[in-house]
């Protein structure tokens, strides 16, 4: 088709010999078959090439639009990525290195002082009382945390009652804060107010525990009473040889791990104990 | 004649589509559901105690101190992270591709643990540190950390599914 419109346009341009006959016939023929076709085809591959165009150049902005809406989507999801890492470190920095809190809202009274004897625990409750719970802890050990919120307040209960006195050993395996911790343990129940401090370092288990927190809890257990004593123990470590101490008699008692209870020197199966079970234990232990 | 054919064959090749294209999807809903929600669980159990989940850290002997502080405190914000993007079905190919790493990272560091004959928990959904000798569970940590991997593969793989935040347009333009 498209080789004839240039025929029929040559037709009239093209001044040869036989024009006055030919030239009209010519020019209709081609004239009349082929200029409606002629005319159709260019003017429908026009369109549809420009229609291609058109769609591609939308297309090709919709993707440009598309990629610059997910660049936005990424961008925005790694700032929140970062803010959520960044914040969460920078959260559990805090957490650990606060100041204390949750402690007894009544400063404890300061009591007797307990001595501290290589390779002994700390007794704590009355020291004639019938039974004595044996407990090997550490006072960053999660589980021991667990297990003080779950039975700590029936213990101290007994240790109020006179029924029952603790045989404390503070070990410390976990990390440099198990030690301080045991060390300011130590040094608390030689202050006199050991009970109340123990309370207090189980309360904020989260915390690394430095000599700084050590010492602010101590102020917070005695209600700002704490002996200068305390804290001169503190900084100094005074107890580290006793700390390993425990370490060692925790060893050859043979206990692998913490919390571990025995009460009247039987060991207590702490995963499965209820409070129930373990008040039942206390009374017929103290009959 | 082209330009018909143009406009027929997205037509045809949607006609075409197969069972597994259909089926895909669903699939991957499932699994980025569960894997987001299994990460999402694993960092906020970790979240609750940072002291013991530094010590987790510290209980693979394998950082420093300093960093095993850092990755204490901040892989549970990470798992945390990759678990929300999955579960919203957020730029669920590369949250995939990341979870994948973790679990990579994961397995070859409770391996390592076992190949050094250390006792300890994997802390991977909080606790962790050492445990007896007989109460370690290697072999399972490894397995389910192996079960994630696959199913974060897959994901990278099928990342389309339904109920997700994401277009479909992301995932091409991924491709």
């Amino acid at each position: 088709v498209s080789s004839d419109t240039p025929a029929g346009e040559k037709g009239p341009a093209g001044k040869k010999a036989p024009a006055g006959e030919k030239g009209p016939a010519g020019k209709k023929a081609p004239a009349g078959k082929t200029t409606p076709a002629a005319k159709k085809t260019p003017s429908s591959k026009d369109s549809a090439s420009a229609r291609n165009a058109r769609e591609r150049a939308r297309q090709r902005e919709e993707q440009a639009l598309r990629r610059r809406r997910d660049r936005r989507i990424i961008i925005a999801v790694a700032v929140a990525l970062v803010v959520l890492i960044g914040g969460g470190i920078a959260f559990q920095a805090w957490r650990t290195s606060r100041a204390p809190s949750a402690t007894p809202s009544t400063p404890a009274v300061i009591g007797a002082p307990a001595t501290i004897t290589s390779g002994k625990p700390i007794m704590l409750g009355n020291s004639d009382a019938p039974v004595t719970i044996r407990l090997y802890e550490d006072f960053h050990c999660p589980h021991c945390a667990d297990f003080e919120e779950e039975f700590g307040a029936t213990i101290t209960a007994a240790q109020d009652a006179g029924t029952v006195q603790v045989a404390l050993y503070p070990m410390s395996f976990i990390d440099q804060g198990s030690a301080t911790a045991a060390n300011a343990m130590a040094c608390a129940a030689e202050a006199g107010f050991g009970q109340a401090y123990y309370t207090g370092l189980f309360a904020n288990h989260t915390l690394q525990w430095s000599a700084a927190q050590l010492n602010s809890l101590a102020d917070q257990v005695t209600g700002g009473k704490t002996p200068a004593s305390f804290s001169t123990c503190v900084d100094q470590g005074k107890h580290a040889d006793w700390v390993s101490s425990i370490n060692s008699a925790a060893d050859q008692a043979g206990v692998t791990g913490t919390p571990t209870m025995f009460i009247q020197d039987k060991p207590v199966d702490i995963p499965n104990l209820t409070v129930d079970q373990l008040n039942q234990l206390i009374a017929s232990a103290a009959k | 004649v082209t330009a018909p054919a143009e406009d027929a064959a997205p037509e045809s090749g949607s006609l075409r589509r197969t069972r597994f294209e259909q089926v895909a999807p669903w699939i991957s809903t499932v699994v980025r559901l569960a894997l987001g929600a299994v990460l999402l669980v694993a960092g906020g159990l970790k979240v609750i105690d940072p002291q013991t989940s530094v010590q987790a850290v510290k209980a693979y002997e394998l950082l420093p101190a300093g960093l095993a502080r850092l990755v204490g405190w901040g892989l549970p914000f990470v798992e945390i992270g990759i678990g929300l993007l999955l579960i919203l079905g957020l730029l669920t190919r590369t949250a995939a591709i990341a979870a994948g790493a973790l679990m990579v990272a994961f397995i070859a560091a409770v391996a390592s643990a076992a190949a050094r004959g250390l006792s300890i928990d994997c802390g991977c959904f909080g606790g962790g540190g050492a445990v007896a000798p007989g109460q370690t569970a290697y072999g399972a940590e490894i397995a389910r950390d192996v079960g994630l991997l696959l199913a974060a593969l897959w994901l990278a793989w099928q990342p389309r599914s339904r109920f997700a935040l994401d277009h479909d347009e992301i995932e091409e333009n991924d491709e």
